[in-house]
């Protein structure tokens, strides 16, 4: 009998965490109020909606976000110009105070975003002294209003560094570093962080895009009274690029610093996805823009019986199982080739794997007309496995490794008798 | 696939895409009308979330553990009327331009997630801490069941005594096996049977006040699940005729190792059943199946105030039954061996509404005729059986020998004895049985406690 018994509790730079599951810092996070119902759900800490030092009013422009759907599917993509909380400092801090009391064993991460050296050290020091348990640092909002902040920050690497040393001599709490996509290598950018003295590091935030147009208007969305902007885009879409920078900051050896895996996350899947590959932590804002607090439930169900079901038995074990399967393209055993494979009895005779066959890939499918069916040409398929993607049928059409003498068949040309009009001579190097 | 293959395998349900599919219609409502809709709280709101975030094994478990028939309900609820009746999906479709009325098809999306968790072995349920305390279960039908279930995940030891030699009740001797199969119901009791709950086949409790001497025997409570066995006859006195059958009878023989005979008596035979709800439509598709030259339903009233679900009266007419309505038999018609020639009918006109809120049938005078037929199975509303009181003399009972008990807790008069199920409500449904037992579960460990 499988032991139904599993610890989903992780330490994360020292901190214990009752599960991985945390709010990212955005609306979700907004409160007291949120977060208090947020973890009465089943979420073990938050990243607090970013703090300001009152400095500069915040006002959100208006309105401030824009559903990107595909077909049905609402919320493939949320873009959003938010910017950090319009709240005075002091009423955050006194909801720092209110769930520390209220809630000791969860975890409050301090979000803060400077704009200047000291004000850094101000909003770390005045975090740190109501009661949060960890910095989160801000470098990456990509549609801050004001200038200098953001992901201007995460894009400038010796102020990472700068502003990181300056928030660690100021407090003795772990400080994490949240990081923009916005670049091409995010290890380069944490390194820096580390340098500066933090603990661990946060990704992604929001990836620069534009989801839609207003066709009418011509205005990018969201429309705020006649401009849009280039701004934050998050949810599923982006879960592929949060994957990819962990990934790398987790195999990066030089690094080698605690991380806490963000973008996309909705199911347990997602966030066990963002485990495998090295995030001891996760994050979650538009998953819970889309469906409320309610999907922690199932994150916290979800992962409890795959680790019963795998004889895993604490959350820690999973985080980077997936990364010694990870490597360059360089590495692929080409010699291995296989096919496609069709279970044929449960074909409903839709097409679509013949069209696309024929438009996109190996023309390696033929249609018979009478039984309404794509016939499989072996080797003319490139296993490419587009087809699968869009057969209506689960599991009807799946890889099969063909024997080591296999071959495919090169496509062919459409008039050999052309050769004599051809101009070639083979590339000498 | 043979005649009789066809017969006794009940159409697939969705499989995992069209599953995935359907759930992805659900709005995922904050005070979802399904869930308040399930009689037996199933949590349709629930079980259809946890499946669209990827949380099959959440799903499924909200399934079981809050109703053990988690699999049958999806096959046999009259979910139209229950769950999917007030669904957000289908209201929003109602003011669409094309009218539809098409709910999230949650009794489809709950028997995949059970033949699911079947098929990748994953199961739920879990015996409790063992507790003093043994129980005896009368009837193996959905309620007695389903307290057995609730009773051993409770940690007690639970004791079905069942008369006949195989469980399940009326899911699988009276329910027709196109509709529900008897793979499918073993499988789902297999998932008892994980419980540790005992079984005592063709152990039937009968004599004066055999229910009630459990309590003396070594059971410390009883609950009544005995369900409604007797049919009811066209005129008092009936005597035996050779064509003419009771449908319960008839209906268990198709299970029960009599189905080639009936077959072979139907076929070609012009078959009468009387009566209109969801007894008669099994009986009328099952003759129909097995090759019956014509199957007349007759029934008194009309389309509208048949008491069987919409769906399956659809279903009997486009499978080819003839509907005899506005008739009221009077007679059976014998050759002079005994053997049933034909049905004596009187037709009727509808008059005002009567007690039910139905239409009533008034007689029309002088117009009796003579439908020919060689076999009449009656469904005309099933009934305790006739000595059941005797078996618990000192639990009330109402005129229609019904069991009296809390609705709430299944308690009877008798302090031990619980009862749920038809033998309480009259003919009703498998998913308000599985309540029941539930109820009278938490009352009989609640009463244990004391
Ligand atoms: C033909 C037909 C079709 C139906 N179709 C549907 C449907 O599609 N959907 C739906 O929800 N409901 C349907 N129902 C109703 C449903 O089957 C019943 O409401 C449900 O089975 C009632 O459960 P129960 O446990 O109360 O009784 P039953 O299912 O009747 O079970 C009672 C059990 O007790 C046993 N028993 C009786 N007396 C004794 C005794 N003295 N000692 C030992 N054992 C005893 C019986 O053998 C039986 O196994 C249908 C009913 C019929 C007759
Ligand atoms: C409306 C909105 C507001 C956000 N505000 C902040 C913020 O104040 N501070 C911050 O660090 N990140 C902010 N984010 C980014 C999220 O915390 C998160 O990094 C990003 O949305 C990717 O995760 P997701 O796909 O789960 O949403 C915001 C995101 C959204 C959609
Ligand atoms: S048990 Fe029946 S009524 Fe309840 S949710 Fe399931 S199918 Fe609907």
């Amino acid at each position: 009998m499988k032991d139904k018994k599993v610890d989903l509790s992780i330490e994360f730079c020292g901190v214990k965490f009752k599960n991985p599951f945390l709010l990212a810092s955005s609306p979700v996070s907004n409160s007291a109020e949120m977060v208090e119902k947020a973890y009465e759900a089943g979420w073990s800490g938050v990243a607090f909606k970013t703090l300001n030092s009152d400095r500069i009013p915040i006002i959100h422009p208006s309105p401030r976000m824009n559903s990107y759907h595909y077909g049905h599917k609402k919320l493939v993509g949320l873009q959003n110009v938010e910017q950090i909380s319009d709240r005075p400092l002091k009423d955050n801090l006194l909801d720092f105070l209110y769930l520390k009391k209220k809630y000791p064993d969860h975890v409050m991460i301090s979000s803060i975003m400077g704009f200047s050296n000291d004000e850094w050290e101000y909003l770390a020091k005045i975090s740190e002294d109501n009661g949060a348990d960890m910095l989160e640092l801000n470098f990456s909002c990509p549609h801050m209003c004001v200038e200098g902040t953001g992901h201007h920050v995460g894009k400038a690497f010796d102020l990472i560094e700068k502003f990181t040393s300056t928030v660690k001599k100021a407090v003795g709490i772990p400080v994490i570093a949240k990081m923009t996509p916005n670049i091409t290598d995010m290890t380069e950018p944490a390194l820096y962080a580390k340098n500066g003295g933090a603990d661990a590091i946060s990704a992604i935030n929001t990836v620069s895009g534009i989801s839609e147009v207003g066709l009418d208007d011509m205005v990018p969305k969201p429309n705020i009274f006649g401009i849009g902007a280039i701004s934050g885009t998050s949810g599923p879409a982006v879960k592929p690029i949060g994957l990819h920078f962990i990934a790398d900051m987790a195999k990066c050896q030089d690094l080698a610093l605690p991380l806490c895996g963000i973008g996309g996350i909705e199911t347990w899947i997602d966030a066990l996805e963002y485990m495998l590959l090295g995030a001891s932590t996760i994050q979650v804002c538009t998953g819970i823009i889309h469906y409320g607090y309610r999907i922690v439930e199932d994150m916290i169900e979800g992962l409890t019986d795959f680790m019963i079901d795998k004889g895993i038995s604490k959350v820690d074990n999973l985080v980077g199982l997936a990364l010694k399967n990870l490597d360059t393209t360089d590495k692929f055993d080409l010699e291995r080739q296989g096919v496609t494979e069709y279970d044929l009895d449960r074909c409903v005779g839709c097409g679509q794997c013949y069209i696309i066959c024929k438009d996109a890939a190996g023309q390696a499918l033929d249609w018979d007309e009478k039984l309404r069916q794509p016939k499989l040409i072996e080797d003319k398929c490139l296993s490419c496995m587009i087809c699968s993607f869009v057969c209506p049928v689960p599991g009807l059409i799946s890889f099969r490794e063909m024997p080591g003498n296999w071959q495919r068949n090169e496509t062919k040309v459409m008039d050999e008798s052309l050769e004599a009009e051809l101009k070639y001579s083979p590339y000498q190097p | 696939m043979s005649k009789v293959d066809d017969f006794n395998k009940m159409p697939d349900g969705f499989d995992l895409g069209q599953a995935i599919a359907e759930a992805d219609r659900c709005l995922l409502c904050h005070d979802a009308p399904c869930s308040k809709g399930c009689p037996a709280d199933t949590k349709p709101g629930e079980f259809i979330r946890k499946f669209r975030l990827k949380n099959i094994t959440g799903a499924i478990r909200t399934i079981k553990e809050n109703n053990i028939l988690g699999g049958a309900c999806g096959v046999l609820c009259p979910t139209e009327r229950l769950c999917e009746k007030e669904c957000s999906a289908k209201l929003r479709s109602a003011g669409h331009p094309e009218d539809r009325d098409d709910p999230v098809r949650i009794g489809k999306i709950q028997r995949f997630l059970i033949e699911h968790s079947w098929e990748m072995g994953f199961k739920v349920l879990e015996k409790g801490e063992p507790q003093k305390g043994r129980i005896a279960i009368i009837g193996s039908g959905p309620a007695g069941l389903s307290c057995a279930a609730e009773l051993a995940k409770a940690g007690y030891q639970a004791v079905i005594h069942e008369s006949r030699p195989e469980a399940g009740g009326m899911i699988r001797y009276g329910v027709v096996p196109f509709r529900f199969d008897l793979d499918f119901l073993d499988q789902e009791l297999n998932d008892l049977r994980d419980l540790g709950v005992e079984f005592k086949f063709n152990s039937r409790i009968e004599g004066k006040e055999s229910a009630e001497n459990l309590l003396k025997e070594g059971y410390d409570a009883v609950f009544l699940g005995t369900g409604l066995w007797n049919g009811t006859d066209l005129k008092k006195d009936e005597e035996d005729i050779d064509g003419v059958f009771d449908s319960i009878d008839y209906l268990s023989g198709l299970r029960d190792g009599r189905l080639e005979e009936f077959q072979r008596r139907i076929e070609n035979s012009v078959v009468a059943v009387i009566g209109g709800g969801a007894t008669a439509m099994d009986c009328v598709e099952s003759a129909q199946k097995l090759g019956a030259k014509d199957v007349y339903l007759v029934y008194r009233r009309s389309f509208l105030q048949m008491p069987a679900e919409k769906p399956e009266r659809i279903h009997a007419m486009e499978a080819g039954v003839h509907f005899l309505f506005l008739n009221q038999p009077t007679n059976y018609v014998t050759d002079g061996y005994n053997r049933l020639k034909g049905l004596k009918l009187l037709q009727t006109v509808l008059g005002d509404a009567d007690e039910s809120g139905r239409r009533r049938p008034v007689e029309v005078e002088g117009s009796d005729w003579i439908l020919d037929a060689s076999i009449v199975i009656k469904a005309i509303g099933n009934i305790p059986e006739d000595q059941s009181p005797e078996w618990y003399p000192n639990v009330k009972t109402d005129e229609k020998k019904l069991v009296i008990t809390d609705p709430k807790t299944g308690e009877t008069s008798v302090k031990g004895i619980f009862a749920g199920g038809d033998i309480v409500r009259g003919p009703a449904l498998v998913v308000t049985a599985v309540q029941d037992g539930k109820n009278a579960a938490k009352a009989i460990v609640n009463y244990l406690r004391q």
